[in-house]
């Protein structure tokens, strides 16, 4: 319990930083915007091609979104050198990774659901029958992206290169969230949208491992 | 050094018996002809990279909880033999798969999944390369280290998953699915001299990452006097 | 059949170039530290 008080209010010092400014949200969310525009090149955007490949497109988008919103969690605490202050004040490292990702669980989760209408109209595929079970599914995928993402941004924090290292470490690692998330959300956007529970027990199984393996090994990442 | 030339002797007889086997004892097989010969390289050199990933998770995993440096170097030896004996895999499927599907690569799970694999501990050994303090780097990779081992299972079960629901390419029945008794003793003896090519050239990395840190000894010393 | 033939050789013989040419690198590598290594020594040793 004193693990989830002290991540929470983390995590309200990581919502209020980014509220703030605003800055890594507006980026993100202009950046899916360019890569959703500029997939409409890449193939003729009619209403079933569009349901063919949107849902792989929209998660394509989200990966890489992720892996570039993901690179300042650890750096701006090391920049600033507030790293150390924060590991002294918090006596159980994880709370520290547990603020992070669910920040980064809530900003990425704001960024899909603002661009979900947006996507729905450019690309003529109708969200709103199955708007609650995307959701869902936007968030059991922003989860798993988080959890994995948030470790290696504390990987890449430490490496030089690390802009180029971050996507390069993480975009093989997320090959079954991909699969997943799309498939599921694939599955909601055909005419009689059905909910693939089959992969969202993927998804929570994905999400689960990794957020073990970050409570058992993600301390080990915070040390001097 | 005499050891060294031994063991080397000993891989260089062992795999020119192995080829002599796979070229000229194994029968040839009734469907796809002599082409299925490059099975005998191609899938023991997928299981043995296989068998790399693990040792250089069981590295990785040592690692973390002891601090030894001998176990980091296990790791990234173990790693880097795993995408040499990985490279063969992916490099050999293509030219079977040419002239008996027609295409060169499909995207089958255990191709994509090879592929995946690949690219994971690629970028292990990348990671490596861009840390420049010791301790840091054994510490970071391998946790990455643990991390890619981990994601393994749920690449397969993805892909596996996804994969049976699309249409299947054509591909033959599972290699390992009836193999004529020689076949399989081909096979096997593949399998064990490609463990033992194994053993030597993680042995011969091991001693290269243990000389680093001892450049490393030697330098922290230069700087002291 | 003999296009199978070649389609083999190759196989093999790329399969063994991989491993060969791995050995290699290590071999170097490891040759280059040796030569660096005893360098460095020489130069600790001259510096008493």
């Amino acid at each position: 319990m004193a693990l989830l008080s002290k991540a929470a209010v983390l995590l309200g010092k990581e919502l209020r930083t980014e509220f703030r400014s605003r800055e890594l949200l507006t980026t993100t969310v202009v950046f899916i915007l360019t890569i959703v525009v500029l997939f409409s090149f890449t193939f003729d955007p009619s209403v079933s091609e569009s349901r063919r490949f949107g849902p792989g497109l929209l998660w394509l988008a989200f990966l890489f979104a992720a892996s570039l919103m993901l690179q300042p969690c650890f750096l701006r605490e090391q920049t600033n050198d507030t790293l150390g202050a924060l590991r002294l004040s918090v006596s159980d490292p994880f709370a520290i990774f547990l603020a992070k990702l669910a920040a980064n669980t809530l900003f990425l989760l704001f960024t899909q659901v603002l661009l979900l209408p947006v996507f729905s109209i450019l690309y003529n595929v109708p969200v709103l029958a199955a708007f609650p079970q995307l959701v869902l599914v936007m968030f059991m995928g922003s989860l798993g992206l988080s959890v994995t993402g948030t470790a290696l941004s504390a990987i890449s924090a430490q490496a030089r290169m690390r802009e180029l290292l971050l996507p390069l470490l993480l975009l093989p690692l997320l090959t079954p969230v991909l699969i997943a998330s799309t498939e599921a959300t694939a599955a909601l956007l055909i005419p009689n949208p059905a909910m693939r529970w089959d992969w969202l027990g993927f998804l929570l199984g994905f999400d689960v491992v990794f957020l073990t393996a970050l409570w058992l090994f993600g301390e080990y990442l915070l040390e001097e | 050094m005499k050891k060294k030339i031994l063991i080397a002797a000993v891989v260089v007889i062992l795999m020119s018996f192995a080829a002599y086997a796979a070229l000229l004892i194994a029968p040839t097989e009734s469907k796809m002809g002599p082409i299925q010969r490059i099975f005998y390289l191609h899938a023991p050199a997928g299981m043995v990279s296989l068998l790399c990933f693990f040792v250089c998770f069981v590295g990785n995993f040592a690692y973390t909880l002891k601090r030894e440096s001998k176990w980091d170097c296990l790791g990234v030896s173990a790693a880097e033999v795993g995408v040499a004996f990985c490279t063969v895999n992916i490099i050999t499927g293509p030219i079977w798969a040419h002239p008996v599907w027609g295409i060169w690569w499909t995207w089958d799970w255990r191709l994509t999944l090879t592929f995946v694999l690949w690219l994971l501990y690629i970028s292990y050994l990348l990671l490596r390369t861009l840390v420049e303090d010791p301790d840091r780097r054994a510490l970071v990779s391998a946790i990455y280290g643990i991390f890619a081992f981990l994601d393994v299972p749920l690449v397969y079960g993805s892909i596996r998953w996804w994969r049976t629901q699309h249409p299947q390419p054509v591909i033959m029945g599972g290699s390992g699915s009836g193999l004529e008794p020689t076949m399989a003793k081909v096979f096997w003896f593949w399998f064990f001299n490609l463990v033992i090519l194994m053993v030597f050239l993680v042995r011969e990395r091991y001693r290269l990452e243990a000389m680093r840190g001892e450049v490393q000894l030697i330098e922290r010393e230069a700087e002291a006097a | 059949m003999k296009e199978h033939f070649w389609s083999v050789f190759w196989a093999y013989m790329i399969g063994w170039g991989v491993f060969f040419f791995y050995y290699v690198t290590v071999a170097r590598r490891t040759a280059a530290l040796g030569e660096q290594i005893e360098r460095l020594k020489n130069s600790l040793n001259r510096g008493k």
